[in-house]
């Protein structure tokens, strides 16, 4: 093991470089205090994005594919996913899942940070809508996101970039909606619709969940990190956290962890902060057992790994008579309905769901789905199917709130490991009774709005296994050290030195694409800190 | 026993290239209006050889699995005796489909038939219609709000 005196201390260990941890390493950077951040995984090459060849395709079924079981990279993490219905997906690298992820970007709602109050069913948010509205907007600048201003579901909100282009499936499904009556709204995306901060614009490669090789998607790799690194912050790759350390004092001094080749190392810390989602959060934190926390780390509450919230998934797939050319433009950001999102008495289930309008598929997954779900066969008879749906499919993709529950978890597995023996994470998870009410309703409603829409052939998926991009809730906030994991402005009630940034602090999912709201958290977190230098761990 | 030779020089000479040709024929035939080609007619193996070079010997392997009558069969027959192996060796024959279809939908001739651009979509992409946003007239004629 490498001496500690190898590695200087550092004022604040920042553990995980993804959509949180960029955001609260180039807030803090201002602070001039040092800085470091050990991320597992490596800088991403634009250059290797599977765009740039002619087997792209084929490449997000391997090593770009968005479940780190199938990649098996070494910088990733196995998980296992037996006891869940949902499996994880993520990726590790600088930029985290903003690497792979849609960049669907809508906020969280005012009414989701109040549903206990408004709906009484799982607990209020200490923070709220308003308190975070300065730190959305800085994010939405920061990150560089397209949208449309004066969506009627929202308080006033002013984007950075005019809306992406909606497409003939935007347009298509718009009528649809239209017909019914309902809501619908271009959709906010983290992809720029100008050139914007150095940055060309998107280019509709329609790949946004395998890398952008224009960078018109904003992952935190080509938004936050090179600011936060201009300014001062270090950032350490393949470098992978073990378990974070106590003194006798029980604050945290740092962490161990093993670089790319195997070796041990300590890197003492002032303050740490964690930022690795809401299933690696957990993971690190109940891997770092001691005499004082014999549970794992700030676990006192024994809330860490618990009320894991994914947002379960319906898909309602629609052939369209005319050629949509679905492949092209981002796959997630189009329009989106609201209609179904705030609860209604008369629905048999609280909270909601938004319904997004996704485009359509590349060939090769087109044919590998339409083999998959029997539409298109192979032998006699392919290509006339195949020529029926390629280009010419819609699909609404439901993402259903999920409500906190103990019993939904993650754990460290007794057998399974990642590369450096570190036990990695299992997940225990059943959707809820009010979650598949919630999927039914999705999946009726967007029938409706297929047939309104002119859709030839409808049909769907009840329940999309390779949907976990959203892990939250496993460091829950709140204002009761009993009750939840890190207080209203992200610190352990148990380690007053230790914060968590990421997806893990929400109380409740809302039912919208979490980043935005992460972000926002990670900039109000680290605001909060600035503010209370002086006395950050009184 | 030439075959057999030219096998072990080569994984896909004679009997296994006639196989391999006909395996392909069947899987992805020409569509029945001519305007598609059938797989038989891309250089699959090149294609193997490039960019999937791990398949070649389960690709020899599936290939072995069908008799040296398969060839000469007609294409019923064949789909009967292809459907049979897709059953019972469903993972295997999933991986060979993967490969016809990623080899197939990725020739510059088969992109241009079906509407798609050939090549790496990067660094030209693609325009996409911006769409009506008069559409939203309707949605902002109802009224409606967020909950607070």
């Amino acid at each position: 093991m490498e001496n500690a005196s190898d590695h200087d201390p550092v004022d604040v260990l920042i553990i995980g470089a993804g959509a949180s941890g960029g955001a609260v390493a180039w807030s803090l950077s201002d602070t001039r205090m040092r800085i470091l951040c050990l991320e597992q995984g490596d800088w991403m090459k634009s250059s290797k994005y599977p765009t740039t060849t002619n087997n792209w395709e084929a490449q997000q079924f391997g090593a770009f594919n968005i479940d780190p079981n199938v990649r098996g990279l070494d910088t990733d993490y196995p998980i296992n996913g037996d006891a869940s219905p949902i499996d994880v997906v993520n990726f590790n690298g600088v930029g985290g899942s903003t690497v792979l992820y849609a960049a669907h970007f809508p906020r969280l709602h005012p009414s989701d940070f109040k549903v206990k109050t408004l709906d009484g069913v799982a607990d209020d948010w200490p923070v709220d809508y308003e308190q975070l509205e300065p730190y959305f907007v800085e994010n939405d600048r920061m990150m560089g996101v397209s949208g449309l201003t004066g969506d009627p579901m929202y308080p006033p909100k002013k984007m950075p970039l005019p809306p992406l282009p909606i497409g003939l499936v935007g347009e298509t499904m718009a009528k649809g909606y239209n017909k019914l009556g309902w809501h619908w709204w271009p959709s906010d995306g983290a992809v720029i619709s100008q050139p914007y901060e150095g940055r060309d614009k998107c280019l509709n490669l329609g790949t946004c969940m395998s890398g952008c090789a224009q960078g018109g998607k904003s992952s935190t790799d080509i938004t936050y990190w090179p600011q936060a690194i201009r300014s001062g912050v270090e950032l350490r790759t393949r470098c992978r956290v073990r378990d974070i350390t106590l003194n006798s004092d029980g604050m945290a001094d740092g962490a161990i962890y093993y670089d790319a080749d195997g070796n041990e190392h300590f890197q003492k810390a002032e303050i740490v902060i964690m930022a690795c989602n809401g299933v690696g959060t957990p993971r690190i934190l109940l891997n770092s057992k001691s005499g004082q926390f014999p549970d794992g780390l700030a676990n006192r509450s024994g809330l860490v790994g618990k009320n894991l919230m994914f947002h379960p998934i319906s898909v309602v797939r629609g052939v369209f008579e005319e050629r949509l050319d679905s492949h092209k433009g981002p796959p997630a950001c189009c329009i989106i309905s609201k209609e179904f999102y705030e609860t209604d008495p008369d629905r048999d289930f609280v909270r909601g769901y938004n319904m997004q309008i996704s485009r359509g598929p590349g060939p090769l997954t087109m044919a590998l789905r339409g083999h998959a779900s029997g539409d298109i066969p192979w032998g006699p008879g392919h290509h006339e199917a195949f020529r029926e749906q390629f280009d010419h499919i819609a699909s609404i993709v439901n993402v259903c709130e999920d409500l906190p529950e103990e019993s939904n978890t993650v754990t460290l597995d007794p057998q399974l490991t990642d590369s450096n023996g570190i036990p990695a994470p299992k997940i225990t998870y059943r959707i809820s009774e009010n979650s598949r009410r919630m999927l039914a309703h999705g999946l009726a409603r967007g029938r409706e709005v297929m047939q309104a829409a002119g859709a030839k052939q409808v049909d769907t998926v009840d329940l999309l296994r390779p949907a976990g991009w959203h892990l939250l809730g496993t460091a829950r906030m709140g204002n009761e050290p009993e009750t939840s994991v890190v207080n209203s402005w992200g610190r352990s009630h148990d380690v007053k030195n230790l914060f968590v940034v990421d997806g893990s602090i929400f109380v409740t999912s809302g039912g919208v694409n979490p980043t935005s709201t992460i972000q926002a958290l990670a900039l109000y977190i680290a605001d909060t800190m600035k503010k209370n230098l002086a006395n950050l761990f009184d | 026993m030439t075959n057999d030779v030219n096998a072990t020089a080569h994984p896909f000479s004679g009997r296994r290239q006639r196989s391999l040709s006909a395996l392909l024929d069947t899987v992805l035939p020409a569509s029945e209006d001519g305007s598609m080609p059938s797989a038989r007619e891309l250089d699959f193996l090149a294609y193997v050889r490039e960019q999937a070079q791990e398949f070649m010997p389960k690709l020899a392997a599936i290939v072995d699995h069908f008799d040296d009558e398969f060839s000469n069969q007609p294409l019923s027959t064949r789909l009967a005796a292809v459907e049979d192996y897709s059953k019972t060796e469903k993972q295997a024959f999933n991986g060979l489909l993967f490969h016809i279809y990623d080899c197939y939908y990725q020739n510059s001739r088969v992109c241009e038939l079906i509407g798609v651009r050939p090549g790496a979509p990067f660094p030209q992409g693609y325009a996409v219609e911006p769409g009506d946003l008069s559409l939203l007239d309707t949605v902002l004629a109802h009224p409606r709000s967020y909950r607070s």
